[in-house]
């Protein structure tokens, strides 16, 4: 036998090694959604606004929720327009102080510099996007970042945060190309066994939603698609039914006019292919959550007539049919809404008068309950 | 570490840019020098623009780019190198362009996700190996070994297909498929 097919076979036999030591420490990853637990409607109903910003000149666009001791923090990204080498990520605090909340003043989160010397290895970031709070990592969020090109060029960093501002970072592997493509825009799932999964979705041309699921070091573990022949789904926004069933509502980037839905029967495993449903959507994303009685809340533009209003409905059918329980409008569009829980009431963010501005209300369980 | 691993791999990627560059003038010894260079520069400038735009552009590196760029720099200083047949430039191109394909949701299969899963990564490695064997070629095993350690250890990619291949293949792969064609 000669030299190279003796390296060879010792390469083979390090090979079996380290499968071994692979499949030996990976664990299972649990199929199970963890569902809430119903909000105690008690108190008095109320819905507040509690933050309506607007920048002097530029946009502010795509607020996110991302929890904290004593309340929560909103953050999105401002600049001068969308995808501009100027934009970085500001956030205001917002604590409860008795019945009311104190908000702080508007600064800096997480500049393009800070984070490109955070990012492991360091790399350039030309501008950032969507934000997303990490729900399994307190401190930690996930950032859309494009170093190179557009939108069909960004990645999503795994971001650290200190008060300070980013401490470490490192992009998801979630492409071969390039690592490119995947943003994010919907909050993080929870499952039974105290993970989380990230919906993100890829729109390089082709489009996809997905779900993306790490392993206990946080790192990239597996993920799973919507895929559809019939419209360019994205940004998918994903509400667990019960510990198996799920639905996903999708935008189309088409603008078909329409939402669309697919739905999972196993934890998140597949998806249906997406079905347009028969609500208006000027081509937005929506925000939904599950209020853990069975009811669905859901912000959307979904009113053809109107489709700058962003209308607040409630679906005790498992999203066959919607009631609309409120309705947000002007100055001019809002857009990019996200709901979340915070404590025992739902923050609700969106931005305002087409990306010009944000807006943050908080709705307690009483106030939902009298709709 | 990951940074070290991926700098490490930039460097001697763009290394061979100059080295190659500089080879169209100068004999091995002077283009190597110019690599050599260029791989210092790139280590000494991470934070500059140019050198953080290329690892943007590039990361994550992996380890075929790398091991190609160090191939071909050490068949230019005479070390005896099998060079790849154009039939199997032609099925890694057929079967890479699949690949990336399915990656973009086009073939109903996702075959990146599979190298996320340590059975598959394992089956896959062996193949590789198995196929070595068969042709009597050592690179390609020691590639996809070598990325299979740094996947396992956490250096790099939570992905093996990012450790073994590379988007700018493509290029790479056409470049030297048009070199022979003429």
């Amino acid at each position: 036998m000669d030299t190279v097919a003796l390296a060879i076979l010792a390469l083979g036999a390090m090979s079996l090694v380290l499968g071994a030591v692979a499949i030996r420490r990976d664990r299972p990853l649990c199929w199970q959604f963890a569902l809430p637990a119903p909000l105690p409607a008690t108190g008095e109903g109320r819905f507040e606004t509690v933050l309506d910003y607007r920048p002097e000149t530029g946009q502010a666009h795509a607020p996110a929720i991302l929890p904290r001791d004593g309340g929560l923090s909103v953050v999105w990204f401002e600049g001068s327009a969308e995808a501009q080498p100027d934009v970085d990520i500001r956030g205001v605090d917002l604590i409860r102080n008795g019945d009311g909340w104190q908000v702080s003043d508007p600064a800096p989160r997480l500049t393009r510099a800070a984070l490109g010397r955070a990012l492991e290895p360091r790399q350039l970031v030309v501008t950032l996007g969507n934000t997303v709070a990490h729900e399994a990592m307190p401190g930690r969020f996930f950032a859309t970042v494009v170093s190179v090109g557009g939108w069909a060029m960004a990645a999503i960093a795994d971001v650290t945060m200190s008060p300070a501002g980013p401490v470490t970072a490192r992009k998801l592997d979630l492409s071969p190309i390039l690592n490119r493509s995947f943003l994010v825009k919907s909050p993080m799932l929870a499952y039974a066994d105290g993970s989380h999964a990230l919906p993100a979705y890829f729109e390089m041309g082709p489009t996809f939603g997905a779900l993306v699921r790490f392993d206990a070091k946080g790192r990239v573990r597996d993920r799973r698609w919507m895929r559809s022949r019939r419209a360019k789904v994205i940004q998918p926004m994903i509400v667990p039914l019960d510990a198996r069933r799920a639905l996903a509502f999708l935008r189309d980037f088409d603008r078909s006019g329409t939402l669309w839905l697919c739905r999972s029967a196993d934890g998140g495993q597949s998806w249906s292919a997406p079905e347009p449903t028969s609500r208006p959507n000027p081509s937005a994303p929506v925000a939904a959550l599950a209020l853990g009685d069975g009811r669905i809340l859901m912000a959307a533009n979904d009113d053809a007539t109107a489709p700058d209003a962003l209308i607040l409905s409630i679906s005790g059918d498992e999203g066959a049919s919607w009631r609309e329980i409120h309705r947000l409008s002007g100055p001019g569009a809002l857009r990019y809404p996200m709901l979340r829980r915070v404590g025992d009431a739902i923050a609700l963010v969106h931005s305002t008068g087409g990306k010009r501005g944000i807006a943050a209300h908080i709705m307690s369980a009483s106030w939902l309950a009298a709709r | 570490m990951r940074a070290a691993v991926e700098w490490a791999g930039l460097a001697v990627v763009l290394g061979w840019a100059g080295f190659a560059l500089a080879g169209l003038w100068a004999g091995p010894l002077g283009a190597s020098a110019a690599g050599a260079a260029v791989a210092a520069l790139v280590l000494a400038r991470r934070g500059g623009l140019v050198v953080s735009g290329a690892m943007a552009l590039l990361s994550p590196v992996g380890v075929m780019l790398p091991a190609l760029a160090l191939r071909h720099m050490a068949a230019a200083w005479g070390l005896p190198v099998a060079p790849f047949a154009t039939a199997e430039l032609l099925i890694f191109l057929a079967a890479y362009g699949l690949f990336l394909a399915s990656a973009m949701g086009l073939v109903p299969v996702d075959l990146y996700r599979l190298g996320y899963a340590p059975v598959p990564v394992a089956a896959m490695v062996l193949a590789v190996c198995g196929y070595g064997l068969w042709s009597g070629a050592l690179f390609l095993p020691l590639v996809a070994v070598a990325g299979q350690a740094l996947w396992v250890a956490g250096l790099g990619s939570s992905n093996w297909f990012d450790h073994v291949l590379h988007a700018m293949l493509v290029p790479v792969v056409v470049v030297a498929l048009i070199a022979r064609a003429g």
